[in-house]
């Protein structure tokens, strides 16, 4: 499982968004907002997620505006923090 | 002050709804099923009651819940079928309507899940989420918010003593006229904690059914659920089920503090070992009915009673006693459709403390 599938898991699962399954978000779609429609709330629960899951800690604001923008990005951001791990 | 029952909203292993309930009653027929316990090391399972609250996506979008734990569920489920039942559209904004909450476990799966993100991953993993679900009031606030009730909203936790206690302080708001109406309810969640604290101390997973009305032996059996009641004052009321004449709380009841042995004792005995002994003692002469072997044993199971109640009085005729064929209690155990000989049904509860709850419900 590629990190993009492993996220899309992990949202659905850790945000309890139940009506969704991994085939219906788009790797490009706004997490926030329209798209996804998550929220303030989510972002500090995505922080925790992702601490959680692959060991990140995302410390920069800025960061994690630029991470949280799409699956695509995030994954992009968790595979870079990874490698350079 | 009298008040009036307008509406009931119940959530148990019989179903969801009066209509679920009321069926239960006719047939006696609710089995526990084997609640796995998968974080306690070893294969685990105990015998429970357990209820279901996918009916709650025909009241809220799933996608609106998503935030909102067991525990809450079970109770916006039960408080929304309480506005069905009484006729009041649930897009209405209720502006005068208080929300009173009883529970004696609360939010234990949130509670819970909560502190073991602090042990599992730190605590600068503590989710957000559990947290406000660990709120002890989260469940007040859910249903508020839902349902547009900009009235005061409060949980009472008592353990044995919630429902009375919270009882009484919706009394209070009626009769003070702080609100227009109360949506009151019990809530309980039965937790993989709940479960093994349950089989920890109790120690039998083996309980077939509940024989709550048999002294001496052990049969309480866990169940969760909610049960919800619309109040009103008696001069506001249109139609309903009865009156709530009196909630009286104390400690070392006497049987004579009882209602006249015509009227109905709703005995909350729940297979509890040590008290099924203090129950029989006090229901002495009694003409009784005792309904726990339909939803299970919990802290807030008087509010299942009261609904139970609630039901009887608006129909005028009784409902067999599930496990009862099983007695030895020193009472008249009242036979199922049955008129109500008295005008009056109590339900009576008692705590490990040797407090009581006792519950005065009238035809009015």
């Amino acid at each position: 499982m590629n990190t993009k599938e492993k996220l899309k898991k992990i949202l659905i699962e850790d945000l309890n968004l139940e009506e969704l399954t991994p085939e219906d978000i788009d790797d490009n779609a706004p997490l926030f907002g329209e798209g996804l429609g998550l929220d303030s709330l989510d972002a500090v629960e995505l922080v925790v997620i992702i601490q959680k899951h692959f060991g990140i800690e995302i410390k920069n604001m800025e960061e994690g505006r630029e991470a949280f923008r799409s699956v695509e990005a995030l994954a992009a951001y968790v595979d870079q923090r990874l490698a350079t791990t | 002050m009298q008040i009036a029952v307008q509406g009931i909203g119940v959530v148990g292993c019989f179903g969801a709804g009066v209509a679920k309930m009321r069926q239960a009653l006719l047939t006696g027929a609710v089995s526990p099923a084997a609640f796995d316990l998968p974080g306690c090391g070893t294969p685990l399972a105990i015998s429970a009651f357990r209820a279901d609250t996918s009916s709650l996506a025909d009241f809220v979008p799933l996608k609106a819940l998503r935030r909102i734990d067991n525990f809450s569920r079970l109770g916006l489920l039960g408080a929304y079928l309480a506005l069905q039942d009484a006729g009041v559209p649930a897009a209405e904004k209720q502006e005068r309507l208080g929300v009173v909450i009883a529970s004696g476990y609360g939010a234990t799966g949130s509670t819970f899940a909560f502190l073991d993100s602090f042990i599992n991953d730190g605590d600068i993993c503590a989710s957000p989420t559990y947290f406000a679900n660990s709120v002890h009031n989260s469940a007040a606030a859910y249903i508020s918010i839902m349902l547009g009730a900009t009235g005061p909203s409060s949980t009472v936790s008592q353990f044995h003593h919630s429902v009375p206690s919270a009882l009484q302080t919706a009394c209070l708001w009626l009769a003070e006229g702080r609100v227009d109406r109360v949506l009151f309810g019990a809530i309980e969640e039965l937790s993989e904690l709940i479960g093994y604290a349950w089989h920890r101390q109790r120690g039998r997973a083996d309980i077939p059914e509940m024989t709550p009305l048999l002294t001496g032996a052990e049969s309480a059996i866990p169940g969760e659920g909610a049960a919800f009641l619309l109040l009103t004052r008696r001069e506001e009321s249109q139609g309903g089920y009865c009156l709530l004449d009196r909630v009286i709380t104390g400690r070392h009841l006497k049987p004579g503090f009882l209602p006249s042995p015509l009227d109905l004792l709703v005995l909350g005995a729940d297979g509890r070992i040590e008290k099924g002994g203090d129950y029989a003692k006090l229901a002495k002469k009694a003409t009784v009915a005792c309904f726990t072997s339909l939803y299970g044993s919990m802290p807030g199971s008087p509010a299942f009673d009261i609904a139970i109640a609630a039901l009887m009085l608006k129909e005028g005729k009784t409902f067999d006693s599930p496990g009862s064929a099983v007695c030895d209690f020193p009472a008249t155990v009242a036979t199922g459709g049955e008129s109500l000989k008295g005008c009056c049904v109590s339900c009576l509860s008692l705590s490990d403390d040797d407090g009581f709850g006792l519950i005065n419900l009238s035809k009015g």
